[in-house]
């Protein structure tokens, strides 16, 4: 296929944090709201005068440092954002917007309290108390958290303007980039799909970490691009499946499951877009922080939610999305030394099979998968039982 | 280590409470019993036998179930080990410290002996269609019961509790098979084990078959979020998924914690078809605050220079009236009222609670369930005497009784302060300035701070602990261990990072020679 035209200068702008865009941004007196959970609603953090920015730290090599302040047991996406927060890597913050949902994060982000690693007296860490289950009791208890925790804050500290409109407009700009997203993971569902799951992935991840703003331009005349791209006449892979799993901030994942043969046609993991990039709809009978606090309750397929209905759902969903995008397969993916998803890759991988009949792989990796011949051969190996359950499955049709 | 030959009788004497004489690395058990002294022997003799008495008691009320549930549940015959449990953990115990133990173990062999009863007889697995299974709610086992003392003709039962927890305590081998049934379906062995191990107790179809409902909880921690699935999955019930605000020491979050109540009680109300009795809730938590009361009382002497309670029972007997007892159970408060007169006793006669005291100490984090007398060990070999265990310092809140909601408002706080809970979430002011607190509350010098290898919430806060403590010239010594499997790190191992820091940084020789290393790889 043609290359897009944008991919490049998204591959650029994922090597740092501090991207181009972002210091264009903030030179423009942006303040700059890092993030790292789903839980806290992106949405909040581009109301007018701010942007969101997911936190990353690409290219990371050594964690020593890191590694002293919090053990070796604590996943190395945690590791890596305090490493390249002692580093000074994300100076450019204004605050961090964090929620206490995984205790390895949670730790990660008190550093940056406890030890001021960022030059700015202004700048403050924030946490969110999330709550297990859907329920009206927890949806109020949300809503109250991002009154107290969000909106409070950003407006006594920065004079931010948290009114319903300005959470209207933000929400506007952030339905434009997920309609967009869906867009064009719609071609993902064709039979010979006209992108492919490494350049999906870098364009969903460009809209995390980017100023919503100045990526727009860039997203839509690739949208427009993608309207009449034809893929090759050739097949250029083997089998296509559907990643589920934890946080995968490296395109570099993708690009080694993708040289494998297998397709990635859906992103079901933290930094996918199944969920993160759904229209958040606002109802004219409720008040918008509510309806955004619905929004992503509703849409949240975290491991944590304990109730029942919330655990069917989630395997529920890998099941239709599977169904939606002709995925042959599931592989499931944790992040090592990831408490929630190394329960949930264990029990979703045998649902998935088991219950719902669909082939499954369960691995876990580490953050920074570059030449990692063992993921490698587990992917490989998959892929071969997929095909070879698919000339089984030919030849008992015939 | 044979026994000397008789010719070496007067030295054997000389030595007869020598560890290396007593304890036999092949077999893992005592050659013989500790020698304490003919007044403590007598008593100490008396109460092993009302150890057996009472186990003798539980085989009595069902000889049928217990058979059943030897050969059915692989945990169970662990509770054998009790009585050999009680004895390594008052090593070296005399006096008060001894009676105050044996009073308390006393009291948490009762409670345990009730529901290994409730659970058998009620089990489905022994008796299709009991209707004592209906009258049974079953808890997570962080929950404290105290809920249920507003429904007396119901039984609250700790689901984890007698299969995993206590006999992790009792037994360090009984675990691994559970871990290994949990590693073998897809869980990862770097998760926190207990969790992992409920989810292995699951998997191996071990978990007694009873109650009418279960509640799970998002406490403490990740993994034991995690675990309900399983469980949930596991016993096919009703199931409420209670939740308890994380960020505990912020206002805002106290009106969701008293809605999480009100709805609990209403499901447990729907599924059991009960109604909430108020006078019995609250009659039960003015025992439970009287109950704290004589906590309070054990911190409050451990703060002196004459500290009186020793030994990991400080710790372990509060889990059992705070999570388990919840203040339904009044035996308890007859066991507080008298290990509190014998405390008194020895404060106020400024009795030496120990042979040599050379640290004051705060045990912090979670001890090793497969050691749990580990503590009694630093404290005989090397005299680090731990005055305060992060264990036994959780909730402190006395439940106001004078209206509905405001107990009801205590209770959640209350919830909210349980074991590990309390320190491991809601922020790093609470577990790590916390123990800068503690540690002068209780004039500490030195710092047991487990590194529980798979506990996250700890981890992350590794560099940081070792930095303030050097800003505030207190000894923080991490001890490594994985929880309930000795096989990553085990007893011995635990031993030799104390032994070595002991020596080399403290430049310290031990108190008792006979202590520094030994073989216990075989014992219980």
């Amino acid at each position: 296929m043609k290359d897009l035209k944008h991919l490049y200068t998204f591959e650029q702008l994922l090597e740092s944090a501090n991207n181009p865009l972002v210091r264009e941004a903030v030179d423009a007196g942006q303040l700059a709201l890092g993030y790292t959970c789903y839980h806290m609603p992106e949405v909040l953090l581009n109301l007018p005068g701010c942007f969101s920015v997911r936190l990353r730290a690409p290219l990371t090599g050594s964690m020593d440092i890191a590694g002293y302040y919090m053990a070796n047991f604590i996943c190395d996406y945690a590791k890596s954002l305090l490493e390249r927060g002692i580093e000074g890597g994300y100076n450019f913050l204004s605050a961090i917007m964090g929620t206490e949902t995984c205790s390895e994060m949670n730790r990660t982000l008190e550093h940056f309290e406890i030890m001021k690693l960022v030059p700015n007296e202004k700048f403050f860490v924030s946490f969110l108390d999330m709550p297990f289950k859907v329920t009206e009791n927890t949806v109020r208890h949300y809503v109250e958290q991002l009154k107290v925790k969000v909106l409070n804050p950003l407006h006594e500290v920065y004079g931010v303007d948290v009114s319903e409109d300005a959470m209207r407009e933000a929400v506007e700009l952030h339905n434009e980039v997920c309609r967009l997203i869906t867009e064009i993971g719609q071609y993902r569902k064709e039979e010979n799909p006209r992108i492919t799951g490494y350049e999906f992935h870098i364009l969903n991840l460009v809209s995390y970490t980017c100023p919503k703003a100045l990526i727009l331009p860039m997203l839509r005349e690739t949208a427009e691009e993608l309207k009449t791209r034809k893929p090759d006449a050739k097949k250029n892979w083997r089998v296509k499946i559907a990643v589920v799993g934890s946080e995968i901030d490296d395109p570099g994942f993708t690009k080694l499951v993708e040289d494998t043969g297998a397709l990635i046609v859906v992103d079901r993991f933290c930094f996918g877009s199944k969920p993160g990039r759904e229209v958040i709809d606002l109802p004219e009978d409720m008040p918008v922080l509510e309806a955004i606090a619905r929004h992503y309750l509703n849409t949240s397929q975290c491991p944590r939610y304990m109730s029942k209905e919330k655990v069917h759902e989630r395997h529920q969903t890998v099941y239709d999305l599977v169904k939606e995008y002709h995925a042959q397969g599931v592989l499931y993916e944790q992040l090592k030394f990831c408490e929630f998803w190394g329960y949930e890759r264990a029990l979703g991988s045998y649902v998935i099979t088991h219950d719902y009949g669909i082939p499954s792989v369960a691995i876990d990796r580490q953050n920074a998968t570059g030449a990692n011949g063992q993921l490698r051969t587990r992917v490989q190996a998959f892929i071969e039982s997929l095909e070879i359950k698919q000339i089984q499955a030919e030849k008992g049709a015939r | 280590m044979k026994l000397p030959n008789p010719k070496q009788i007067p030295e054997f004497f000389r030595h007869i409470n020598d560890y290396t004489y007593r304890f036999n690395p092949k077999t893992g058990n005592f050659r013989y019993r500790e020698f304490r002294g003919l007044k403590d022997d007598v008593y100490n003799f008396y109460m092993w036998l009302k150890v057996w008495k009472d186990m003798a008691l539980l085989v009595a009320k069902g000889p049928l179930n217990i058979v059943k549930a030897l050969f059915r549940y692989q945990w169970f015959a662990t509770y054998l080990s009790y009585p050999a449990f009680v004895d390594r953990a008052t090593l070296g115990m005399r006096g008060n410290q001894l009676r105050m133990a044996r009073l308390q173990y006393d009291r948490i062999v009762k409670k345990a002996t009730q529901f290994l009863y409730d659970s058998f007889s009620a089990d489905l697995n022994f008796h299709p269609g009991s209707k004592k299974a209906k009258k049974i709610v079953l808890f997570d086992e962080l929950i404290p019961c105290e809920i249920m003392a507003g429904f007396p003709n119901l039984i609250g039962i700790p689901a984890q509790t007698m299969p995993i927890f206590l006999t992790s305590i009792l037994d360090q081998n009984i675990v691994p098979p559970y871990l290994d049934a949990a590693e073998n379906f897809g869980i990862p062995a770097d998760v926190c084990p207990l969790p992992s191990a409920e989810t292995g107790c699951a998997l191996r179809d071990d978990y007694p078959k009873i109650g009418c409902c279960i509640i799970s909880c998002n406490m403490p921690c990740d993994g034991s979020v995690m675990t309900s699935a399983f469980q949930e999955r596991y016993f096919k019930l009703p199931s409420h998924p209670y939740g308890v605000p994380i960020r505990y020491t912020e206002e805002e979050v106290q009106p969701y914690a008293i809605e999480e109540m009100k709805e609990l009680i209403k499901f447990i109300e729907d599924v059991s078809g009960e109604t909430f009795n108020w006078d019995t809730f609250l009659s039960a938590m003015e025992v439970y605050n009287q109950e704290t009361r004589y906590e309070l009382a054990k911190w409050e002497v451990n703060r002196t220079p004459y500290p009186q309670m020793t030994g990991e029972t400080f710790w372990i007997y509060r889990m059992f009236f705070y999570h388990l007892s919840g203040g339904m159970d009044k035996n308890f408060l007859k066991t507080d009222k008298k290990v509190n007169e014998i405390m008194m006793r020895g404060y106020q006669a400024k009795a030496p609670c120990i042979k040599e005291m050379r640290h004051r100490c705060v045990e912090w984090s979670c001890p090793a369930n497969f050691y749990p007398d580990f503590s009694i060990w630093a404290q005989e070999c090397w005299g680090i005497y731990v005055v305060a265990a992060m264990e036994t310092l959780i909730s402190d809140v006395i439940i106001d009784t004078s209206s509905h909601e405001n107990a009801l408002r205590d209770l959640a706080l209350t919830y909210q302060r349980c074991t590990m809970r309390k320190h491991t979430k809601g922020g790093y002011r609470n577990v790590l300035n916390e123990l800068w607190t503690v540690c002068e509350q209780y004039n500490c010098d030195f710092v047991l701070m487990y590194d529980q290898i798979s506990c996250k919430g700890m981890d992350g806060l590794r560099g940081l602990f070792d930095e303030q403590a050097n800003e505030r010239n207190i000894r923080l010594l991490w001890v490594a261990q994985d929880l309930l499997d000795p096989r990553t790190i085990s007893k011995r191992e635990m031993r030799q990072q104390v032994n070595m820091y002991m020596t080399t940084v403290m430049g310290e020789e031990p108190v008792r020679p006979d202590l520094v290393d030994f073989d216990d790889s075989k014992s219980w």
